[in-house]
């Protein structure tokens, strides 16, 4: 009985204007404030084994170089500079076995017969985010390898059918030993190996530091290098510094993991600017509503006033205009979160997808717990309001 | 419950000479139950001396004091409280929701105080012959209709003091007198009193004290 006097005119153009624009507003919050959320909890398989913004960096090989006048590697000061970018929050020099390595199978482990010649390095066990135990020491029972991707593909499609060997899956490479043959320092041993990851973005052999410390030293030929390649990582956002860094130093880098870095960076601020815009049309909304329901207490007057006189409370009056603004934000809410969670799945997510961005389950929680804030502000926003209102009619 | 004027000058009326004997200048002190009178020609504040006993009026000097509180102290909902459970009010301009049905404006008051059965109410309206405008919006009803639906509104309430601003102004002798015994015998249900203001008729009402203005 009170909602029929209370809200004698309900639809004008006021409530349409506001409840759409609540709407938008809302829609596009969530949208953006989830895609900015899945854009960032994507992780290539890169990062799953090095962490985010980590690129592995090498400077150009040119014509000089193979005529020995231009070395690619890098010097002290060379590193130091790299040290000194502010945008550059880690640098790692690679470190190079210092003995031949090869490897071959462990006989009955399923791998056909094979031999090849190798190369081992290593960067410190802080870039290693891998699920495996990366430790090494003498007693381990075998050497953790992490092998780049290419390897396989040219084992598979390249070496295996030249030679008639048989193609072997990522899983039964991980699953079976190798053999390694060291030889250096005029010592010859044999160790077992097992693959543990692949990497697309190192196109190196990588063992254990402790591993190649050790091995080093016993094998070694005494020669000291410095290291020809870099492992760094940036801070967010920064593949705008990092390609000038890499024009300035004649550098080159894995383009597919800048690729990433840069389709991230882009998405995150387009996302961005769209979330301003969205957080603007909310709280415009937000005004048309507390415009609208000043509008409606204001054509209630003189029924407000009466009822306060006839004895109704201003708690009364103040819980049936909030229960009647919650189901109308209430609808706006749901509704908002079915339009985002369809974009999302329907339109985003195939379109990531095609552009190479898989995203894997990413909570929703964090845009439902915003929609019910959203939700509480509106409410409180209008509670404040309306009760303020009422109030003064009662006193006037 | 007693109701006393110390003092008490409306600044509207403040410039008008009044009468010694006139509450405006002599104040009073009422204990209720009483059925109380207050006669007075028109411009002498009959009006105002219903709302400002009703507390929405404050543009007066002195003090109104119920059950020796100072009504001024009285917070909204003091006031609320109050007109749901200790004083009920006929207006002068009745205040009824012009676009809600006879009944629907009954029952907005009696879902509040859940004072009377839904047949009490439907033998009120019999009673003060409106029994068939039971289902009509009040606004197409005539004054002295409404008049009669105010009045039965605000029997839908306990109360020990019940203000009528000239309730039976747009009536004629018969329907006043039968409305006047309906008001009596709910104030004797409800153990209180009322003060009654009119412009001199007396629809042959036995008052037990007069107040003048």
């Amino acid at each position: 009985m009170l909602k029929k006097i209370l809200f004698r005119e309900r639809t004008n153009v006021q409530f349409i204007f506001a409840t759409a624009g609540a709407l938008i507003g809302l829609t596009a919050l969530l949208l953006s404030l989830q895609l900015i959320l899945d854009v960032q909890s994507f992780h290539s398989n890169e990062e799953e084994l090095f962490g985010p913004n980590s690129v592995v960096i090498q400077k150009k090989v040119t014509k000089l170089t193979t005529i020995g006048i231009n070395s690619t590697e890098f010097m002290p000061e060379d590193l130091k500079r790299l040290r000194e970018k502010e945008f550059i929050t880690d640098v790692a020099p690679f470190a190079s076995a210092d003995f031949k390595v090869g490897i071959s199978e462990v006989e009955g482990d399923g791998l056909p017969h094979f031999y090849a010649d190798m190369f081992f390095q290593s960067i410190p066990n802080r870039f290693m985010d891998i699920d495996v135990d990366w430790n090494w020491n003498e007693q381990s029972e075998f050497i953790p390898i992490v092998l780049p991707r290419d390897f396989i593909m040219i084992i598979n499609y390249g070496f295996a059918q030249s030679q008639g060997m048989n193609q072997i899956s990522e899983d039964l490479l991980m699953a079976a030993r190798l053999t390694i043959h060291i030889n250096g320092n005029g010592q010859k041993t044999q160790m077992i190996g097992r693959v543990v990851g692949f990497s697309q973005k190192i196109s190196s052999i990588l063992v254990p530091e402790s591993f190649l410390t050790y091995s080093n030293a016993l094998y070694g030929n005494g020669n000291i290098q410095n290291p020809s390649r870099v492992f760094i990582t940036t801070k967010d956002d920064s593949y705008g510094e990092l390609e000038e860094l890499m024009e300035e130093m004649n550098l080159d880098i894995s383009k597919s993991a800048i690729d990433v870095a840069k389709i991230k960076t882009i998405i995150a601020v387009v996302i961005g600017i769209f979330g301003i815009a969205s957080i603007l049309i909310m709280l415009l909304s937000l005004l048309g509503f507390v415009q609208y329901s000043q509008l409606v207490l204001s054509k209630a007057s003189y029924e407000i006033k009466t009822l306060l006189r006839i004895g109704y409370s201003i708690r009364q009056i103040v819980n049936t205009f909030i229960r009647q603004l919650s189901f109308t934000f209430g609808i706006i809410t749901v509704s908002a979160v079915v339009i985002m969670l369809i974009v999302k799945y329907l339109m985003v997510n195939p379109w990531l997808e095609k552009n190479g961005i898989n995203i894997e389950g990413s909570s929703l929680l964090i845009a439902i717990v915003t929609a019910v804030l959203c939700f509480v502000l509106f409410i409180f926003a209008n509670y404040v309001n309306v009760k303020k209102t009422v109030r003064s009619q009662g006193n006037a | 419950m007693y109701l006393e004027f110390k003092h008490v000058m409306p600044s509207p009326l403040s410039d008008y000479p009044h009468d010694a004997s006139s509450v405006w200048k002599a104040g009073f002190k009422l204990e209720f139950p009483k059925k109380v009178i207050l006669n007075a020609s028109s411009g002498k504040g009959k009006s105002t001396f219903v709302s400002t006993v009703y507390g929405l009026r404050r543009d007066y000097s002195g003090s109104i004091e119920l059950d020796g509180d100072p009504i001024e102290d009285f917070t909204l909902d003091e006031w609320i409280e109050l007109r749901r459970l200790r004083i009920s009010a006929v207006f002068q301009d009745l205040q009824l929701f012009p676009e809600l049905t006879v009944w629907d404006n009954l029952c907005l008051k009696n879902e509040l105080t859940q004072h009377k059965k839904e047949e009490e109410m439907e033998s009120f309206l019999e009673k003060l012959g409106i029994g068939d405008k039971k289902n009509q919006l009040c606004k197409n009803l005539s004054l002295g209709q409404q008049q009669r639906v105010a009045i039965i509104r605000s029997l839908l309430q306990p109360f020990e003091l019940l203000l009528m601003d000239e309730p039976f102004s747009h009536l004629d002798e018969e329907n006043a007198k039968i409305a006047l015994e309906l008001i009596n015998q709910e104030t004797d249900v409800n153990g209180g009193g009322y003060i009654l203001t009119s412009l001199g008729s007396y629809h042959g009402f036995e008052y037990d004290y007069e107040l003048k203005l």
